[in-house]
């Protein structure tokens, strides 16, 4: 995926430049994420939270201080950061498709380490094709769409819809108030066995 | 029998592999409450399509386990059949505000196969189990409709 933009401006060209790490690592984007939902996290927090070691931790907050993406809230001793806001918008190579990066796709990007459906999706679609799909998946969320309409208009099989729309009902529950109806698998009780 | 449980695509995606819990708890709950889930055919087309991106899913291992199986061909002669089916497809064409003619037909297929076995008398009571709430609410006249979200 290549990334353009028409302002010349540094500051852009270097805010770009740092989403894109983020967007290429998902274990950045995880820890983007997490300060996304907190008001301030320590390293502390971080680790803690994310299950992370102590050098490893530092070294993520460091970097995205280093790109400008969260920031020091509180400077006394534990030091708290949390995330600055990002709304980018992308132009892919062929100029013909646009998608801004956002909190959400961030947080979707993030969980590609832990959701296969959403890896293999993004190794598909590149991470623009992910941003599509999460429209969709708050359409589909609204009861405005099917998985059936997203396959149909974005040529691809309607299991493949499904699933990357399942992957992602999480992350659209966790970003957006969308009631949730119907009722869950997981009113079945999943950890009893046959003991017959 | 009367009761019968429609399958859409959404429920086999959402128990995954057999070896998922969540398979295990589905199929479990079938057999204990002696539950057959029909698949319309269109589904189970969608459901075992090759598709390389995908991994296939285990709906031939739940019909060979005996708590799936396949509906026969739906009867279009059957007015109420044909009816259900264009409610579904304006229904659903009306919650995204498109042409009828140009929503896939096995949202609609699902409705139909409830109403073709409710009109025949065969049951008294239709569950469908969709994760498409446009669906799920262009179906409400024809059945009582669970979502299997997988929250």
């Amino acid at each position: 995926m290549s990334r353009t933009t028409n302002h010349a401006d540094g500051d852009i060209v270097r805010d770009l430049l740092s989403v894109a790490d983020l967007l290429e690592e998902p274990q950045l984007a995880r820890l983007y994420s997490y300060l996304a939902d907190e008001d301030g996290a320590t390293v502390q927090d971080v680790m803690d939270e994310l299950e992370l070691a102590q050098g490893t931790a530092y070294s993520y907050v460091n970097r995205l201080v280093d790109a400008g993406v969260i920031k020091v809230t509180q400077d006394e001793q534990p030091r708290q950061y949390a995330a600055r806001e990002i709304d980018l918008t992308v132009t892919t190579a062929a100029g013909d498709r646009g998608y801004t990066i956002t909190p959400v796709l961030i947080d979707a990007v993030g969980r590609r380490e832990t959701n296969d459906d959403i890896d293999t999706y993004i190794d598909r679609h590149g991470v623009d094709g992910l941003a599509t799909a999460l429209t969709y998946a708050v359409a589909r969320e609204r009861g405005e769409v099917t998985h059936r309409l997203m396959a149909e208009d974005l040529t691809i099989s309607p299991l493949a819809a499904e699933m990357i729309l399942q992957a992602l009902r999480a992350v659209v529950h966790d970003h957006y108030d969308i009631e949730e109806v119907g009722g869950s698998l997981n009113e079945l009780d999943i950890d009893d066995t046959d003991s017959e | 029998m009367s009761r019968l449980h429609v399958a859409d695509t959404g429920l086999f995606v959402a128990m995954g592999q057999p070896s998922n819990s969540r398979y295990q708890a589905v199929g479990r709950f079938a057999r204990r409450n002696d539950t057959t889930f029909v698949l319309p055919e269109r589904v189970y087309d969608e459901l075992t399509a090759n598709d390389p991106d995908v991994e296939t899913l285990p709906v031939d291992a739940s019909i060979d386990e005996g708590w799936t199986t396949v509906a026969s061909p739906l009867e279009f002669s059957d007015p109420v059949v044909s009816r259900a089916m264009d409610g579904v497809q304006r229904y659903i064409a009306n919650a995204d505000d498109r042409p009828a003619d140009e929503v896939e037909r096995a949202d609609a297929a699902l409705a139909a196969l409830a109403a073709q076995y409710l009109s025949a008398g065969a049951v008294t009571e239709v569950y469908i189990y969709t994760t498409d709430i446009a669906a799920g609410k262009g179906l409400k006249p024809y059945s009582r409709v669970r979502d299997t979200g997988t929250q």
